[in-house]
């Protein structure tokens, strides 16, 4: 990352570039980065064309479609959320997960990942990691949902490909591996 | 299903459930889109938009553009080193805004930069002036109207009759009407990245549906012969036809061409809106006249779509509407007419359907009326009408295929209805009363013709290798997600045997295979790969048979195995060590021919389709849950299950999309909603249940028994959605998208039923159809319709 001149420290995290950049450092699938971007950069500029993290896609750029979704620890405990809506600055010193922390061990696909391939929630696959990255907190936090409970979940991301159908059975299949291979 | 016939196959061939060979890379997010390209030294390209629907262009000067730091190139119209207009069927698009402006967000100069954010200052810094010209925005004015360009304002006029349109049974039934402006709403938006290529020429990777079109079209404007122009598929991040004409193509080459450097555009969603061609608004009008048990004496239409500013599709889009208002159904004795015209509206072309679901809202709305003033069953009176093998559409083409109507229609009766609690209307909030909903059912059934139509040549060449057991396929068809890389690899597996198969990433080495649309690949494209992979097959057996001793004509191949006489003699892996056998074969669908033409038919084949939706209204809030669809389709043979049901259920939804929210607004020719925040698709909460069902009748001349499946299930959704939210209303709901104020205040005129006296059809009338040069009426009358019929 490039210099920066007259660095402040009262920016969270980051220091303040005369040209209205700011510096700060940031967690990306386990790799620490210093990153230096424009205040009114998002998170998901910064992770695409900064970092050259390519997982999370630009749909819409303003929060509707969800293909830039990403899990991240912004000091509040972790959540998904639309890269393209969060200034970047404002994930100083936080950790972000992407498609790419998402798989299973010794680099086989991951549950959620085997089970969006086994029942066809994948046709054009721009929302993929997007749903992928939804579903996978989803079953974390509820490990049986309901079909109301998978919608809500998953209403912040479009498909235009599906229909959505295979995608709640992917997300119905992968609950119930994931609750056989517990029980 | 019906009789499923499945072909048997190697494990992975045809009738299996293969995943798709893209899809690991999807699922981790390594699969590379058009937007995730990049290149050592790249430039962005940014398009500078008119603001204006109509405008004079006055002057551009780009001096302060090309003088700011870290700009490249910055390009007009006078830039254009070849042919300044482009155009899939006519040529009558610029390039760059030649002196008019004709649409909003027609692009009037590009720019290459270091960075976008530069390329955007610079864009900003051309200095465009205007003389704003008043907008023709109003359809039915642009007949006339004053055109708006050299061309004219009709896209085209289609007239004909068949029998004796002036026939009567005892009632009449008509109405107008209205479809919205449907956005193909691609998730990821338009990117591609040019390089200049040493030998003089440009090579481009661009997420598109028609790599050869772009070719063509990149290189008239170049002034580069094709062997110049190289165009490879990026990936591709949804179509549904929106990526059928030239948007950013072009620009990209320029831009490499001038500055020597890669260049890479990639759209905003906002420009996605702007520059992409859209679902043509219509208008249209239809009399259906029947006697007493509902057969159907005669039909009378006429069509106005919207094209906007430039041709794309629209002479082909407009046939498709009229000849097809018929539906599904036996018709003698009509009139029909349509025009795609000219406005200063965004462009129309291609989307998903291809002007047939506009056709299938309208004739579906008035086989319910007539069931309704004649008291019939609305399941009954489609199967009174439903075409045969053998009967002869109003556009003269004997439906000489398979043509399982009832089929479909009875198919899907067997599938019971819902049971049990629903989610209730109001989205996720479910912000419904209990107490005002109201559950409606309806019944809609289609036609929809498959492949290209009326003499434009629909073919596809596939070069194929096997070297000890692992296939290669080349052939120039788009993947935009719908699985063509899964149906080529199982084609492989079953004809070859290979073990082991890889799809090459389409370009433009290989001969055309059309466009990535019509529902036309897995018919033009796996079918040249069906014929290469037999040419390959036959040349290592061949090799085989020599090797052994044996006759070749003894020899087969069967789950991966070379069979003589059917006795397995080894793997297809280890037949023939070290070997390459290569094939290339082309194929091409019969020719088809223009409407009227004595030589032969329109159309190369169609698909039946019947759908049954179940709705939850809250009749106050005007607030629609979609239940169930249930769906019959006439599918020809099953080539792959979960990926035929991958489209099925996205048709539909997309189809639903269109019946209750999906609509481009377009204001004084400004389209108001040009994002996914007000342009509203459906989410995962919107999405019915689907059930599907099919009828596996194959279709004559195609391997397999193959046919297109892919826009059916639109096409029907959109008249099925509506037809239920009437039963559960009671409303006549003439327009789509149905929005909540239309039911909430009832908006929208009831169809004008008419008893009249029967008068038979004149039998000495042309069977037809005769094809009248000169405009029967005027689409301006339309609104005007329900004057009592006939004598």
């Amino acid at each position: 990352m490039s210099a920066v001149e007259n660095p402040r420290t009262d920016v969270a995290g980051g220091t303040d570039g005369a040209d209205g950049s700011v510096t700060f450092g940031l967690t990306v699938d386990g790799t620490a980065h210093e990153v230096t971007a424009r205040w009114d950069e998002s998170l998901l500029t910064v992770l695409r064309d900064r970092l050259g993290v390519r997982g999370p896609k630009t749909g819409c750029a303003h929060g509707r479609c969800g293909a830039c979704a990403v899990r991240a620890d912004l000091g509040d405990g972790g959540h998904v959320l639309c890269a393209c809506l969060v200034p970047a600055a404002t994930a100083a010193g936080g950790t972000v997960e992407t498609i790419a922390s998402i798989g299973g061990p010794d680099g086989a696909l991951s549950d959620v990942q085997e089970a969006f391939l086994a029942e066809g929630a994948v046709q054009c696959g721009i929302c993929t990691a997007g749903f992928v990255t939804a579903a996978t907190e989803l079953l974390e936090t509820n490990p049986d949902p309901t079909r109301p409970e998978i919608e809500a979940a998953l209403y912040g991301n479009l498909c235009r490909c599906t229909g959505y159908g295979r995608i709640i059975a992917a997300v119905e299949t992968a609950a119930r591996t994931r609750r056989g291979a517990t029980s | 299903m019906r009789g499923a016939k499945v072909a048997t196959s190697a494990p992975g061939g045809i009738g299996a459930s293969v995943r798709r060979p893209d899809g690991p890379a999807k699922v981790r997010g390594e699969f590379s889109y058009a937007g995730d390209l990049t290149a050592e030294g790249m430039l962005i390209g940014v398009t500078l938009r008119s603001p204006h629907p109509h405008a004079r262009i006055l002057s551009v000067d780009t001096t302060a553009a090309r003088a700011m730091d870290g700009v490249h190139a910055v390009l007009t119209v006078d830039d254009v080193p070849g042919d300044r207009h482009f155009g899939l069927v006519l040529r009558d698009e610029p390039v760059l805004a030649d002196g008019v402006v004709r649409y909003a967000g027609e692009p009037v100069a590009v720019v290459a930069a270091v960075d976008a954010a530069t390329a955007r200052r610079a864009a900003r810094a051309v200095e465009v002036v205007y003389e704003v010209l008043p907008a023709l925005t109003d359809p039915q004015l642009a007949l006339t109207a004053a055109s708006v360009h050299p061309d004219g304002n009709v896209y085209r006029h289609v007239s004909y009759s068949c029998g004796d349109p002036d026939a009567r049974g005892v009632v009449t039934v008509e109405n107008t009407y209205r479809i919205g402006m449907q956005d193909p709403a691609f998730l990821a938006p338009e990117a591609g990245l040019a390089r200049p290529t040493p030998d003089g020429g440009v090579a481009i990777e661009v997420a598109t549906q028609w790599l050869h079109s772009d070719q063509k079209q990149i290189g008239w404007a170049t002034g580069l012969p094709p062997e110049k122009v190289h165009v490879s598929l990026a990936g591709v991040g949804g179509a549904f036809g929106g990526r059928e004409d030239v948007t950013l193509q072009t620009h990209a080459c320029l831009l490499a061409l001038a500055t020597g450097r890669p260049v890479k555009i990639e759209y905003t969603r906002e420009e996605s809106f702007l520059a992409h061609r859209q679902r043509h608004p219509g208008t249209i009008w239809l009399r259906h006249s029947a006697d007493a048990d509902g057969r159907i004496v005669s039909v009378e239409g006429r069509v106005l779509l919207d094209g906007g500013a430039y041709a794309s599709t629209s002479p082909v889009v407009i046939t498709n509407t009229v000849t097809l208002l018929q539906g599904p159904y036996r018709v003698d004795n009509g009139r029909f007419e349509g025009w795609s015209v000219r406005t200063n509206n965004p462009s129309c072309g291609a989307m998903r359907g291809f002007g047939v679901p506009q056709a299938a809202f309208a004739h579906e709305a008035q086989l319910d009326a007539l069931a309704a003033a004649l008291d019939l069953d609305p399941v009954e009176i489609r199967l009174t009408n439903a075409l045969q093998r053998g009967d002869v559409a109003t556009f003269g083409q004997r439906f000489d295929a398979p043509t399982p109507v009832r089929e479909v229609i009875e198919g899907l009766r067997a599938v019971p209805l819902p049971t049990g609690p629903a989610k209730a209307p109001g989205g996720v909030g479910r912000s419904a009363e209990g107490g005002t909903v109201r559950r409606g059912v309806g019944w809609a059934v289609s036609i929809k013709n498959l492949a290209f139509s009326e003499g434009h040549v629909d073919e596809s060449t596939a070069e194929v290798s096997l070297r000890d057991g692992h296939a290669t396929v080349h052939t120039a068809c788009a993947e935009v997600g719908q699985g063509f890389v899964t149906v080529a690899e199982q084609v492989a597996r079953t004809v070859l045997g290979a073990t082991t198969v890889d799809v090459v990433q389409p370009d433009t080495l290989v001969a055309s295979a059309g466009s990535t649309s019509a529902s036309r690949q897995t018919m033009a494209s796996g079918t040249a790969v069906h014929r290469a992979c037999l040419a390959v097959r036959d040349r290592m057996l061949g090799r085989v048979a020599r090797a052994h001793g044996l006759d070749a004509a003894t020899l087969t191949v069967a789950d991966g195995v070379v069979c003589a006489a059917g006795r397995p003699l080894g793997p297809v892996a280890t037949a023939a060590p070290g070997q390459t056998f290569r094939a290339t074969e082309h194929f091409q669908h019969p020719a088809t021919h223009p409407l009227g033409s004595p030589e032969g038919g329109m159309y190369v084949a169609f698909g039946f389709s019947a759908q049954r939706a179940v709705v939850d209204v809250d009749v106050e809030l005007g607030l629609v849950s979609v239940v169930q669809i249930a769906s019959c389709q006439d599918v020809g043979t099953v080539v792959n299950p979960t990926q035929l049901l991958g489209q099925i259920e996205g048709g539909i939804v997309q189809g639903m999309g269109l019946a209750l929210m999906e609509e481009v607004v377009v204001a004084d020719g400004l389209i108001t909603n040009p994002d996914l925040q007000d342009y509203l698709i459906p989410t995962i909460v919107d999405a019915p249940e689907i059930v599907s069902t099919y009828v596996t009748d194959p279709e004559p001349g195609m391997p397999h028994g193959w046919k297109g499946v892919g826009e059916p299930p639109l096409v029907t959704a959109v008249p099925v959605v509506a037809a239920a939210v009437r039963a559960a209303t009671g409303l006549p709901l003439p327009a789509v998208p149905i929005k909540p104020e239309h039911i909430a205040l009832g908006i929208g005129a009831a169809p004008t039923v008419t008893w009249t006296t029967p008068r038979p059809a004149d039998p000495d009338r042309p069977r037809g159809p005769v094809v009248d040069e000169e405009p029967h009426d005027a689409p301006g009358t339309m609104a005007e319709e329900g004057a009592p019929p006939g004598p």
